[in-house]
């Protein structure tokens, strides 16, 4: 008998669910623990397993690091001036260098990060805590953790 | 009693360090007593709002050493609102005004501001010890306080902070003349460092037996650091991102090879899988290892070092390591004493062969027969594997097992794990500290009620059917002080049942149970001398809505006995009883 890789986290408090007796766990199990393992669900559990904020933080931050079939990252992107944004998964790039590749073709313009050349678009990025910050300075690694959004900017603003 | 001078009693009493052998000796009579208060230089406060700093003062006017505990435990995985409380600067405000001459503080899950590390530098001429645990709520400007002010400060320990790093120049502020330092650990700060100060600081610390340092700090650094500190016992590694060249690696193995005294290692959190080699001559001199944040070192790199590891008496790792990787620890690291295995995957994939299992922990048990704290996360466990564990390893103290799933039960035979759970608390007399999980049913609790008679702590998470299974660890568990249950279906009957045992506990957390306001109301009636706090979701008063309904369930209850009554600086989304 297959047991559901997933729980029910609420199956304690409203839900009247009578809790299977050892004779009957065999039978009941899989009805009593079921919940949907959609992806933002289980993503989304912050008080289990029982581990210290340090490492999940650090675990979600390789989770999206490992290249599986299934990982992907996707963020939004807005080019200044343009209300329309793109989504972009960055799983998708191995560094820097394809990111900008990447978008440069996106939106047919020449974006560059770090540098402040006033001929250039400039990547931006908005970071877990909020604040918007320039591309490029930190480890690619770092970057997939703590990236939320990408906002492509006119030179001026930097 | 008068047999002997005050001062001859008291030179005994110096002799006894803990604190809850010095609480027995001061109730012995009124001269012990006063002599024992006078006397007490470390005291240890596990709640803080048990207790109140005039108070403490009062009775310990000399002490130089405080321990204060602030969230509950359940804080660690943000089932405790940031805002809650445990605020250190009472405390210090208080010490300061008193002019007690405070050399020690370490707080664990406290709320800590910068103006409190201020206060608390400026105040104190004698500051030599500050160890913070698993705090929030300052930056590394207060840091720089400490590092300028605190004119004799030997250890600075920062262990898993949550800290607002302003990438300041906090280590310039230790002044030229400091050279007293003997412990430095700030690998939780996430910003850059100064290497410069950090190596000068190193310099002038001939003392300095540990240190670690944040992922900031590179290869480069780290071999200048060690080399002009070989007598480092205890060393946390920074980050080690490429493949050193081999210049770089041998500059490195040189200074590591130096380092003969080094027995402690930790850190490795941005690092390059192949980073370990560099450390092999150390090896066998080691007796803990820390590597619980090296997500990126394969489980076949973590074997061939730990294999050479015979010394180890204290092992922290990921589960990527596996059964295979753990049946080589059980074979070489015959001195372990401690071992915590965390998981590596957050997400449960099925298909991960890599995580660990009950052969694992058999393994172990087998093989390491002086092990008596583990915490293990795995993916599945049986009885038959934890009762051979019960008989391999008596001597457990500490038993944490953690399956990821909720309610699994034995993998093999379906059935609940209890007789398993059972089998450890009879065969393991002196275990103080238990963790459950899996499919449990009320039975495992009267087991624990009637076999577990030295536990102290005991968490239990998605476990029990009645409130029976509250009431056996209740009424069976002469010893226990705190408590701690999620998401299990105990009720008003079994928080009731005896309101006088509360008193002998530190504290009860109960989360996602079926005990009902009305339930908590009666006991806070009852139990005029417990703070019974009521953790709402939201910031809005959740009393106001449910003043009519006294069925509805409480989300989060938190009680702790207490002398000073009912704290005045709870926010908005607790209420008190």
């Amino acid at each position: 008998m297959e047991v559901s890789n997933s729980y029910s986290p609420y199956s304690s408090s409203s839900v009247d669910s009578t809790k299977p007796s050892p004779s009957e766990s065999s039978v009941n199990l899989s009805l009593s623990l079921t919940f949907p393992s959609t992806s933002p669900q289980r993503e989304a559990r912050q008080d289990w397993p029982p581990i210290k904020p340090l490492l999940r933080g650090k675990l979600k931050g390789r989770r999206l690091v490992q290249r599986g079939d299934d990982t992907s990252f996707f963020v939004k992107v807005y080019m200044e001036g343009v209300p329309i944004g793109r989504k972009l998964d960055l799983c998708a790039f191995s560094g820097y260098e394809s990111l900008l590749e990447n978008l440069s073709h996106m939106f047919d313009t020449s974006i560059i990060c770090g540098n402040r050349d006033r001929k250039h678009y400039v990547l931006t990025y908005q970071d877990k805590d909020g604040d918007w910050m320039m591309v490029g300075d930190i480890p690619w690694d770092m970057f997939l953790e703590t990236v939320r959004r990408l906002k492509i900017t006119r030179p001026e603003r930097c | 009693m008068n047999y002997f001078p005050d001062e001859v009693i008291e030179h005994i009493f110096d002799s006894i360090a803990s604190h809850r052998d010095r609480n027995s000796i001061s109730l012995v009579c009124k001269s012990w007593h006063k002599i024992e208060r006078c006397s007490r230089k470390k005291v240890f406060i596990g709640n803080c709002y048990a207790i109140d700093p005039e108070r403490l003062i009062g009775r310990f006017p000399c002490l130089k050493s405080l321990t204060l505990k602030g969230k509950p435990h359940f804080a660690d995985f943000n089932l405790v609102p940031h805002e809650w409380g445990g605020f250190v600067h009472p405390w210090i405000d208080a010490l300061a005004r008193a002019r007690v001459g405070l050399e020690e503080l370490r707080l664990k899950r406290m709320v800590v501001s910068d103006e409190s590390l201020e206060l608390l530098s400026r105040s104190f001429a004698n500051f030599k010890s500050l160890v913070l645990v698993s705090c929030e709520g300052f930056t590394t400007d207060g840091l720089a306080s400490i590092a300028a002010n605190c004119r004799h400060l030997r250890e600075l320990d920062l262990q898993e902070n949550e800290i607002d790093d302003h990438r300041g120049q906090w280590l310039n502020c230790f002044p030229d003349s400091c050279i007293t330092l003997t412990s430095l650990n700030f690998a939780c700060l996430k910003g850059e460092t100064n290497l410069a100060a950090l190596e000068r600081l190193v310099a002038r610390s001939p003392n300095l037996k540990s240190l670690k340092v944040n992922r900031a700090v590179p290869l480069d650094a780290l071999t200048r650091l060690m080399s002009c500190a070989p007598q480092l016992v205890d060393l946390g590694v920074g980050s080690y991102e490429n493949e050193p060249d081999p210049e770089s690696f041998a500059k490195l193995s040189a200074a590591i090879n130096k380092c003969t005294s080094l027995r402690c290692l930790s850190g490795f959190s941005e690092v390059a899988p192949r980073c370990l080699p560099a450390f092999y001559p150390i090896c066998q001199n080691l007796i803990s290892l820390n590597l619980s944040y090296a997500a990126e070192i394969q489980g076949n790199h973590l074997i061939k070092f730990i294999q050479f590891c015979k010394r180890l008496q204290r092992l922290w790792i990921l589960d990527s390591i596996g059964d295979k990787g753990l049946e080589v620890v059980a074979s070489a690291c015959k001195e372990l004493q401690e071992l915590r295995v965390f998981p590596s995957d957050l997400h449960g994939e099925e298909d991960n062969d890599a995580a660990v299992t009950e052969v694992g922990l058999v393994a172990i048990s087998a093989g390491c027969r002086k092990l008596h704290s583990i915490l293990y996360f795995c993916k599945q466990m049986t009885n038959a594997a934890l009762i051979t564990v019960a008989k391999n390893c008596p001597n457990f103290i500490r038993f944490r097992l953690c399956i990821l799933e909720p309610n699994k039960p034995d993998h093999i035979t379906s059935q609940s794990l209890d007789e398993g759970f059972g089998a450890i608390v009879q065969a393991c007399k002196g275990l103080r500290r238990l963790s459950v999980s899996g499919l449990l049913t009320d039975k495992v609790f009267l087991y624990i009620g009637m076999y577990a008679e030295q536990l102290e702590m005991l968490s239990i998470a998605f476990a029990g059917d009645t409130d029976q299974g509250m009431l056996y660890v209740l009424n069976g568990c002469k010893k226990l002080r705190k408590l701690e249950i999620r998401d299990s279906p105990f009720g008003n009957a079994a928080l009731l049942a005896d309101v006088e045992k509360y008193e002998t506990m530190r504290s009860l957390w109960m989360s996602s149970c079926d005990v009902t306001l009305g339930g908590c109301k009666r006991l806070a009636r009852d139990a005029p001398w417990l703070n019974v706090e009521i953790i709402n979701e939201n910031e809005s008063n959740g009393m106001e809505q449910n003043e009519e309904d006294e069925r509805e369930k409480v989300d989060r209850l938190y009680l702790y006995r207490t002398v000073v009554g009912t704290r005045k600086d709870a926010p908005s989304c607790v209420t008190i009883l």
